[in-house]
């Protein structure tokens, strides 16, 4: 599991994907094979395939540990609230306003929350711009405290 | 060796999703403006990975790889929906394929996340989630423009009443449908899901006006009806016909149009030159 907290999201490199929730099982039997449940944050995540590999490395890493296979599965679905505290204080902290939600959102409750926290003032006047950014996981904000864009990730 | 039920059903999801987000991504670049550049392309994105997602269950039964069932296949191969593969049109056009396919799309899902298949079950619902901000987009879009200027109403009424056929062709039945339906892998029947989307489609349409007397050109008002059975209905206030909705049906049994070859062509040159190489 330490060896997990080091492998870090390609696209922001401060969160584990320990902090991002996206560990479902890990199974190890005598034989040392080391089997992973990666859990995909969005299906079209380019980068999933990145994460993959760098799992399999920080684990093959691990003393005692022989094979490590890596599967990805949508069981259960990842949703926004399995980021952990600390994984919501890193995204703010590298600039992105942490997804809204605590617990799970209902599919038919899911829309872009009027307000987001703004990452760089803390300011909570922020208009909602536009539900897609420049990858699946971002959503785009404006603060009118501070004037700066910022990205928010997307709950769901 | 895979099993046939499945795999019709499969394919038609992920070729589905392959192709219309193929038509998606052709927006960026093009779109009227930047927010829509990034919406589409963003849509696309995702649309795309649900076809992986889609693919990846192929694969892992059957062997094979979802990169060479998305691209490695002929043309004669694809079991999408016709209404997937049209051009993008204008944009009213545009805009209406987008809320008549993301809406069929949130009827099937609400169904598959009571399969009988574990992992299509947890697909479906990790899709549905994601699908949720397509179709917020598209419902935003479509009170927009019933609020707006005549002529956008007008494009996007003459491109609903154009195209319902073939959106509802997205629920014809599937191949070895019989069998998935009695094994709950789709737990609810083609005909059962069209009937719903009509019902859905048409209160909506119904609330936000569209298109009802809307005027295209000086002097015509169409009047837009759809039937409980899926047969449109088109009239000027005196005059109706009927509109044949196999026109855009067969797609399920491989049938293509005229556009399909064009974009097969281009979506799998690059895969053709050099199968399987790893990027």
């Amino acid at each position: 599991m330490a060896a997990l907290e080091a492998v870090m999201d390609p696209e922001i490199p401060v969160v584990s994907v320990i902090d991002m929730g996206m560990i479902g099982k890990v199974d190890v039997n005598q034989d040392g094979v080391v089997e992973i449940t990666l859990l995909p944050t969005f299906s079209g995540c380019p980068a999933v395939h990145e994460i993959k590999q760098d799992i399999v490395a920080a684990v093959a890493a691990v003393p005692g540990v022989g094979t490590t296979l890596v599967k990805t599965s949508f069981d259960p679905p990842w949703t926004t609230d399995r980021i952990t505290t600390r994984g919501r204080l890193r995204l703010k902290e590298f600039g992105l306003s942490p997804p809204t939600g605590e617990g799970p959102v209902l599919v038919t409750a899911i829309g872009l929350p009027p307000r987001a926290l703004c990452p760089f003032c803390d300011g909570t006047d922020t208009v909602a711009e536009s539900p897609f950014g420049p990858t699946p996981c971002r959503a785009l904000y404006y603060c009118k405290t501070c004037r700066n864009p910022f990205e928010q990730f997307k709950p769901v | 060796m895979m099993d046939d039920a499945l795999r019709a059903l499969l394919l038609a999801l992920g070729d589905d999703e392959l192709i219309i987000g193929h038509r998606h991504s052709e927006w960026t670049g093009h779109a009227p403006h930047i927010e829509e550049d990034v919406a589409f392309s963003s849509i696309a994105q995702d649309e795309i990975g649900h076809a992986a997602a889609f693919f990846s269950l192929v694969a892992d039964i059957e062997g094979s790889d979802p990169d060479a069932i998305a691209l490695g296949r002929k043309p004669d191969d694809y079991r999408h929906a016709i209404l997937c593969e049209r051009p993008n049109g204008d944009w009213g056009y545009t805009l209406a394929r987008h809320w008549l396919y993301d809406t069929a799309d949130d009827v099937r899902l609400e169904a598959l996340e009571q399969s009988a298949h574990g992992e299509l079950r947890a697909v479906a619902a990790k899709l549905r989630r994601e699908e949720r901000y397509h179709l917020l987009h598209a419902d935003m879009w479509m009170r927009r423009i019933s609020r707006g200027p005549v002529e956008g109403r007008a494009r996007v009424a003459d491109a609903l009443i154009d195209t319902f056929a073939e959106a509802v062709a997205v629920f014809e039945p599937l191949e070895f449908e019989e069998d998935a339906v009695a094994r709950g892998l789709l737990p609810v029947p083609s005909d059962a899901l069209r009937a719903r989307y009509v019902e859905r489609t048409t209160r909506a349409l119904d609330d936000l006006g569209l298109p009802i007397d809307v005027t295209i050109g000086a002097d015509r008002a169409a009047e837009f009806v759809a039937s409980a059975a899926g047969d449109l209905i088109v009239g000027d206030g005196t005059n109706f016909e009927t509109r044949d909705r196999s026109s855009g049906a067969g797609g399920r049994r491989g049938r293509r149009s005229e556009d399909f070859e064009a974009l097969w062509d281009e979506m799998t040159s690059t895969y053709r030159e050099n199968p399987g190489a790893t990027w």
